[in-house]
């Protein structure tokens, strides 16, 4: 519903001239930058903001419990902030309000922006030189999300990438042979077709296109897999109107188009609906959905498929901690916090609870991974799939906005609204447009 | 057949007799009677306004200090074509919600101001839309109105009538959220008219009835002039909410398919919290600002006039 | 005359149209106004019925597509909402915030709205205006600053924060002058000949008088406070502070919605708004005004 959302006149004129002193965050971005290991004696508690819910929180709560409990000079206080779409908000209008946490749950998306908040601690010195911490143990997309122009801005939190997954049954009554991980684009698209029969309203695969990131990604994902990149590797300019990101845009014209194979999900979710429900064969999905598969649904999970003299790169959107200066003590308890709830022995037992990946390879050699395969057989192609990631998005200010401009190329295309060359076109010139404003 | 009691003076200020004293006591009362709203509506009204002000003449992205920018979130303003497009439509929207809205709202409240069974039931029910989240909404609208799978879509084919995109659909988009607001928004405007309508004083009516006149002549000539001053807070309420329509576009087409159903206050929101520039976000803000209140203006002064022509 | 559809008897007589409608129901047949009602009513609740058939379903039944209904009644859902977090500080937060807020409304709507109604004082016209105004920006925008506000007065993070800036709003001092200036002048000449002082007309005269305005000014301002989410979410940073609707956020995560919890919990929350309707709008029952005139 509506939000609502003189001495006072005086007062404002006062307040105003205080509020646009200070602006967001006051200062200069210089970030605190600890040099020492911060191992020091724990004389501090902190707080912890995450948008957890069901089983995550629960499993976070009980490691949480757990560190309390050998630490109790040094506490850990996990408060629920309201969900993670709004995270970003929230911590934002924290600083604003003095109330920010010492450690926050964020998307990798956020990490630009809140990379230039002034109380950041930038832990590019801390990971590199802390012992044992292994920062080259966490895969490298996650390495990637984290850092922005060189400063290491947060520890991750949560990885995942996208792959095939498929319902077998339906290809079972198609005649259809499953899919593997070495399926190709002519592959993937035949059996969309044949798997398609309008008059029971059953679509081959499905494809989120509302236009925003979730749009974006999967595109980006057939973008390398041809050997494509969005952006000159200065970033300075476009270039994702290549052959590569033709082909891949012209794959989904030809699917959405010509074969009318594919479901298109105005964001809402109803896909997995669908795919529960038997309408839908495929989806280009990652492990967060696995749980929200019924149990009447037996599915399969495979790499991508690849273009021809292509690979089967898939694309990943890890989440990232990010610490929060209050003190040198706060901060130290912090650090000590995340070194260990990302140790590998910590972050095995939490994706055995939750089903979430290994944050770092060094797991997937523990004795006791073999619990977690167990547990969540459909995770194991995502474990694999995750070197399947070799490349990252760029993580700069002005990636929000190329994203939309390529969001409705995409869009266009998979409504037939416009041809792939100008979509292509189009999206190439609002980029140039973006990236010359964004100086 | 005419209703001698129709016929009403515009309320006017009560002119106090007793002179410049009385005066001087009205001007008192006037601002000891005020100034507790003023002073909360100030504080957390006008103060958050004004900075805002100073934002839109600021680079920021809320997290450094902002940098000046003069008028150049104003100028980029004008160059930007999703930004008129926004307006465009949210014109579109506002001209058409506001008047189905009023007006429907006034033709329910009428079916409603009745002492037939089960009224309670259906006033709840009219109400109901009001109370329900707009996640929820937005859910229920996204499945009837689904392309493949909707209600709406089976009806339509079994009639024999292509189905529609909807939400989908660069042409119906806009329209779809117009239906979906105007839904939610027909309890608010009943209830207000309700109480207008309740409120209208006994003895007219009566005279009316005594005069001779009908159930139907008495609404539209006694009842209806009485709503005069809660209709035009009705249309200025609207009005205001319908150009800063955001929520039910955030949860169904996130302005979309193609900027389709994108209005002034998503792409304000999309400016600030997705591509983290505050400073121009605030210049949309503010740009909006001036439409709604000259629109308000023009609606205040418009309502006036005519209050004046009609006792002339 | 003959499309008059109401068989209330032919002629109003005072007194005998204030018996309730079920001791006359034996001379009544059902109003034609059901085939009109009973449609729009039912298209209006549609989704607080796909609420409610989700509250009680299973989380794998509501995951199909498109939605049906559930095999069972799943009562736990709504024992999960309640217990899976501290649903009761919630609901006692939200109560508290929204009872507050209607009690200031209400005085200061009151006070300010026949003030800017009636009584003349300079600078009247534009103040109204101005407060109006600050309608016009979108919350979005001003959330920001009122936080800065509410910071240098010490008061993040606690339930004042939350009543504050909705103590007294722009909407409730202009509905209720707009119910001012349709209340008849005359009535307040009377009392200032006698000499009353403006305070005294207001509470003696005018306010008994306005008993549905007001009405519909506390549930709409008590709807508005308790369904309000953006504002409670970034003024409060922990789960004994939160109001309802951040909390049952809990339920709903990036990739997951517990949809059969959440809705469960959003009807627990959305109670006491209906119950109050209910309870205002039997007070709305005028009788006069729905007796058939020949």
């Amino acid at each position: 519903m509506r939000r609502t959302r003189l001495a006072p006149i005086a007062a404002a004129a006062a307040t105003l001239l205080a509020l646009s002193a200070c602006g967001g965050g006051g200062g200069k971005s210089k970030g605190i930058s600890p040099t020492d290991a911060l191992d020091h004696p724990l004389t501090s508690s902190i707080t912890l903001w995450h948008g957890y819910t069901d089983v995550e929180a629960k499993a976070l709560q009980t490691l949480v419990d757990q560190w309390n409990s050998d630490h109790p000079s040094g506490k850990v206080n996990a408060v629920f902030d309201g969900g993670n779409d709004s995270a970003l908000q929230k911590t934002t209008a924290a600083f604003v309000a003095g109330n920010y946490p010492d450690v926050a749950y964020e998307y990798g998306s956020s990490t630009n922006n809140l990379a230039s908040q002034s109380k950041l601690v930038d832990l590019t010195s801390l990971v590199k030189n802390t012992p044992d911490f292994n920062w080259n143990d966490f895969f490298e997309g996650e390495r990637l999300a984290s850092t922005v122009n060189g400063k290491v801005v947060g520890i991750p939190a949560l990885q995942d990438n996208l792959a095939l997954v498929y319902n077998k049954k339906l290809f079972e009554q198609a005649g259809v042979a499953t899919p593997t991980n070495d399926w190709t684009w002519q592959d993937f698209r035949d059996a969309a077709r044949r798997l398609t029969d309008s008059a029971a309203k059953q679509y081959g695969w499905a494809y989120v296109n509302d236009g925003s990131e979730d749009t974006v990604w999967r595109y980006v994902a057939m973008l390398w897999q041809g050997g494509g990149q969005i952006l000159s590797s200065d970033n300075k300019s476009p270039a994702f109107d290549s052959p590569a990101g033709l082909q891949a845009l012209q794959l989904l014209h030809d699917m959405a188009v010509t074969d009318k194979s594919v479901y298109l999900d105005t964001g809402n979710g109803d896909y997995l609906n669908l795919f529960n429900s038997g309408k839908i064969a495929m989806l280009w999905t990652g492990p967060w959905d696995l749980s929200s598969i019924n149990s009447d649904v037996d599915y399969g999970v495979t790499y991508l498929p690849a273009p021809t003299g292509g690979t089967h790169q898939t694309i990943s959107g890890p989440d990232v901690y990010m610490l929060f200066n209050h003190s040198t003590a706060a901060t130290n308890t912090a650090w000590q916090f995340i070194k260990w709830f990302t140790s590998p022995e910590v972050d095995l037992q939490f994706s055995i609870a939750t089903g979430d990946l290994p944050l770092r390879q060094s797991v997937t050699t523990l004795p006791d991974y073999q619990k977690f395969l167990d547990k969540y057989p459909g995770d194991k192609v995502f474990v694999d799939n995750l070197n399947n990631v070799k490349n990252a998005r760029p993580n700069i200010a002005s990636y929000p906005q190329i994203s939309s401009a390529i969001g409705q190329a995409v869009q266009a295309v998979l409504l037939g609204k416009a041809d792939p060359k100008s979509a292509l076109d189009s999206a190439k010139s609002q980029v140039e447009g973006i990236l010359a404003g964004s100086g | 057949m005419t209703v001698a009691v129709a016929h009403r003076r515009p309320p006017r200020r009560v002119l106090p007799s007793g002179g410049r004293r009385a005066r001087r006591a009205d001007q008192l009362a006037g601002w000891a009677m005020a100034s507790p709203a003023v002073f909360f509506i100030g504080l957390f009204g006008l103060v958050p306004l004004v900075w805002s002000f100073v934002l839109s003449f600021q680079h920021s992205n809320f997290q450094t200090s902002p940098t000046w920018a003069g008028l150049s979130n104003y100028r980029a303003l004008t160059h930007d074509p999703v930004f008129w497009q926004s307006v465009r439509q949210t014109l579109l929207y506002t001209v058409l919600f506001v008047p189905i809205t009023l007006i429907g709202s006034l033709l329910v409240a009428a079916a409603l101001n009745r002492k037939i069974r089960g009224i309670t039931v259906y006033r709840l029910a009219v109400f109901v839309p009001v109370v329900t989240s707009t996640v929820a909404t937005g859910v229920i609208f996204g499945w009837l109105l689904d392309p493949n799978y909707g209600v709406v879509n089976s009806l339509l084919e079994k009639a024999g009538l292509p189905a529609q995109g909807f939400f989908t659909s660069t042409r119906e988009a806009l329209f779809c959220i117009v239906g979906m607001t105007v839904w939610g928004w027909l309890g608010f405007g009943t209830l207000i008219f309700l109480a207008g309508l309740q409120s209208v004083p006994k003895e007219l009516l009566e005279a009316a009835a005594i005069d001779g006149c009908t159930r139907r002549r008495a609404f539209w000539s006694v009842q209806v002039p009485q709503l005069r001053p809660v209709s035009a807070f009705l249309v200025v309420w609207l009005t205001i909410n319908a150009l800063q329509l955001f929520d039910e576009v955030y949860v169904t087409t996130k302005g979309g398919p193609l900027h389709a159903s994108t209005v002034v206050v998503y792409y304000l929101y999309q400016q600030a919290f997705q591509f983290f520039h505050a400073g121009y976000a605030a210049a949309i803000a503010y740009v909006l600002f001036v439409a709604i209140l000259a629109l308000t203006l023009g609606e205040l002064w418009l309502t006036r006039r005519l209050d004046r022509d009609r006792a002339s | 005359m003959t499309t008059h559809i109401e068989t209330t008897p032919q002629h109003v007589q005072p007194g005998v149209d204030d018996v309730p409608a079920f001791r006359r129901s034996r001379r009544r047949r059902p109003s034609a106004w059901h085939l009109v009602l009973a449609p729009l009513g039912l298209v209006l609740i549609v989704p607080l019925l796909w609420m409610a058939t989700t509250s009680i379903s299973t989380l794998a039944e509501t995951r199909r597509f498109p939605p049906g209904l559930p095999h069972s009644v799943q009562w736990v859902n709504f024992l999960t909402a309640w217990r899976q977090s501290p649903f009761g500080t919630w609901l006692l937060n939200s109560t508290i915030v929204s009872v507050s807020c209607v009690v200031g409304n209400l005085v200061l709507c009151s006070l300010a709205g026949y003030a800017f109604a009636r009584v003349r004082f300079t600078g009247a016209r534009v103040v109204f205006i101005v407060l109006l105004a600050t309608l016009m920006v979108p919350f979005q925008v001003v959330m920001i600053p009122t936080l800065l506000i509410i910071k240098d007065l010490h008061l993040v993070n606690s339930l004042p924060a939350l009543i504050a800036p909705n103590l007294v709003t722009p909407f409730g001092v202009y509905l209720l002058r707009q119910f001012f200036l349709s209340l008849p002048p005359e009535l307040e000449e009377a009392a200032i000949i006698d000499g009353a002082g403006r305070l005294r007309i207001l509470t003696r005269v005018l306010l008994p008088l306005m008993g549905p305005p007001l009405t519909t000014l506390t549930v709409l301002t008590f709807l508005n406070v308790w369904n309000d989410f953006l504002w409670p979410l970034i003024v409060t940073s922990s789960p004994h502070t939160m109001t309802v609707q951040v909390g049952l956020a809990t339920f709903q995560s990036a990739h997951f919605t517990n949809w059969p919890v959440l809705m469960a919990g959003t009807l627990m929350s959305q109670v006491p708004v209906l119950l109050l309707f209910v309870a205002g709008q039997r007070y709305f029952v005028s009788s006069i005004a729905s007796t058939g005139i020949k």
